[in-house]
């Protein structure tokens, strides 16, 4: 039921590309000129992460997201509820090559990670983050626009199923409500 | 989420890692600090890439590729400088020569008022001031004094001529590839700590930035405006003390204080009117009011606020270990100190919240 937040509307396909590809091929660099494509290269961060890596906790500090180049991303979810135990962990989903994940801290002030990410196997991601995204703004604003309105359709999207699952479910507690005696 | 046995054999490698990391900044730190110039020409270095910094960015903002943005902007600052050089530096040295003879003068003079002084003390004061005989050392030590400046003068301008050359050298480079060495550096920082050092620098970078430009500006318009006011009254030696009323007032609290003396004594050997130094402490009040009402509130509101005990501290710590260029940077260097650990503070708290 959660994996809906961190499903990948914006998956091209999942096989293996190289960084600038991968970038080409995001949905939040789709608009980028080839010029602008190599400038962001050169901005981000291309991290490696072994089988069982931590990549973010939940609750951590976030500054930005992370694209996958190759390899498997586990989303978990950590629930500290009255009712679970303090250890209890539900899986949400398992993002692959060329989707992306953490956009919400590129532009969220103080933003916390509201899932542990854990790579799955062999791992490469791309770091997009804020200090990469106001510099880009600084030295290239048409491009920081470009990047910005598009990060605007993802949590448009996002916000927008987020409503329709918070109406669903506000539906259904009042159809079991009026069926309980 | 309970960690694996993987998870914390994965943490014991990025712990190594990390101290890795430290023992190469420690040691980098350390050749800075041994080579002769090295960290002097290092601040320089750091205090350009601020300045310029910006206008590259503005540059390549309108269209510019950065290695030509970086190579206009240090072009047009070097033929600047250099205009600015071929007018003022004949000045200064006539200045300094100027400085030079008249220099027995100054402390006879300056011998003369304190003598004047202890003779007034004694009429007062009786057999009990016999013991004070503080004329004979003030002259002694101000004759060593300046012979000790006039003989390092050469030696001196070897060593400004070197950091003027290698500041620069080094400057260029911190603008052009900045981002990327700074980028290959946090390439080598361990995965689970990688953001945090990521958002430190960032931080770092804008205030130390900031505090630098801010405080630049400040000696620049205090340091022009002693200098038009003391040329206006025709006063010896404007340019000079203007040049030392803004170096000075990078220092804070006794900086002013500190940069108002020369022309003091200066004012005072000369045997100014009482109306010359009226006008004398009036054009440096002016400058100062300048500072405290108009420039620290606008131009400096982001310099990190230190407790005045802290200053004084750190100022006395600075000129111990590096003399008068050490209380000059002893500010931001403790400023910056300040943003370093409140920032890995505020982060290794936010972070356990």
């Amino acid at each position: 039921m959660i994996s809906y937040i961190w499903d990948n509307y914006f998956r091209k396909d999942s096989a293996e590309r190289n960084e600038l590809e991968v970038l080409r091929n995001c949905y939040l660099f789709e608009t980028l000129s080839k010029k602008e494509l190599r400038f962001l290269k050169e901005t981000v961060h291309v991290r490696t992460y072994r089988p069982g890596e931590i990549v973010f906790r939940q609750g951590e500090l976030g500054i930005g997201m992370y694209i996958i180049v190759r390899g498997a991303i586990e989303i978990f979810i950590e629930t500290n509820t009255p009712e679970t135990p303090s250890d209890a962990t539900l899986f949400v989903t398992r993002l692959v090559s060329g989707d992306f994940f953490g956009e919400l801290s590129l532009i969220e002030n103080n933003s916390r990670r509201t899932a542990t990410a854990i790579a799955s196997e062999e791992t490469s991601l791309i770091g997009f983050f804020k200090p990469d995204l106001m510099d880009i703004v600084d030295r290239q604003p048409a491009t920081g626009v470009k990047i910005l309105m598009r990060l605007g359709e993802v949590l448009g999207r996002r916000l927008k199923e987020t409503t329709l699952k918070v109406s669903e479910l506000k539906r259904e507690l009042k159809r079991l409500g009026e069926k309980t005696p | 989420m309970k960690p694996t046995a993987r998870q914390l054999e994965l943490r014991r490698l990025n712990r190594l890692r990390l101290i890795g990391i430290i023992v190469i900044l420690i040691t980098l730190l350390v050749i800075i600090l041994a080579v002769e110039n090295l960290l002097v020409s290092s601040l320089l270095a750091f205090v350009i890439a601020y300045l310029l910094g910006p206008l590259v960015n503005y540059l390549e903002r309108n269209g510019a590729n950065r290695v030509g943005a970086t190579v206009l902007v240090f072009a047009a600052a070097a033929i600047v400088l250099a205009l600015v050089a071929l007018g003022v530096f004949p000045y200064i040295g006539n200045a300094l020569a100027g400085l030079q003879t008249e220099a027995p003068k100054y402390i006879s003079g300056f011998s003369k008022l304190t003598q004047d002084g202890e003779n007034r003390f004694s009429e007062v004061l009786g057999p009990i001031s016999n013991s004070i005989h503080p004329t004979q050392y003030i002259e002694s030590t101000l004759t060593s004094w300046t012979q000790n400046f006039f003989d390092q003068l050469p030696k001196f301008l070897k060593q400004f001529f070197t950091v003027m050359l290698l500041g620069p050298f080094l400057a260029f480079f911190m603008v052009k590839d900045g981002r990327s060495i700074l980028r290959n550096l946090l390439g080598i920082v361990p995965n689970n700590t990688f953001e945090a050092a990521l958002s430190l620098l960032h931080q770092i970078n804008q205030q130390v930035g900031s505090f630098v430009r801010a405080r630049l500006l400040e000696a620049l318009i205090v340091g022009f405006v002693t200098w038009v006011g003391l040329a206006l009254i025709q006063f010896p030696f404007a340019i000079l003390l203007g040049v030392f009323a803004g170096l000075t007032n990078l220092i804070p609290y006794i900086g002013p204080v500190i940069g108002f003396v020369p022309a003091l004594v200066i004012g005072l050997v000369n045997g100014l009117s009482s109306v010359d130094l009226a006008l004398l402490i009036l054009v440096y009040l002016i400058a100062q009011v300048i500072d405290v009402v108009f420039l620290i509130p606008v131009v400096v509101a982001k310099i990190v606020d230190l407790h005045p005990v802290t200053v004084i501290i750190v100022i006395i710590a600075g000129s111990q270990i590096l003399g008068v260029l050490g209380m000059i940077i002893s500010i931001p260097v403790a400023a910056t100190l300040k943003v370093t650990i409140g920032t890995i503070y505020r982060h290794v708290t936010e972070s356990r919240a």
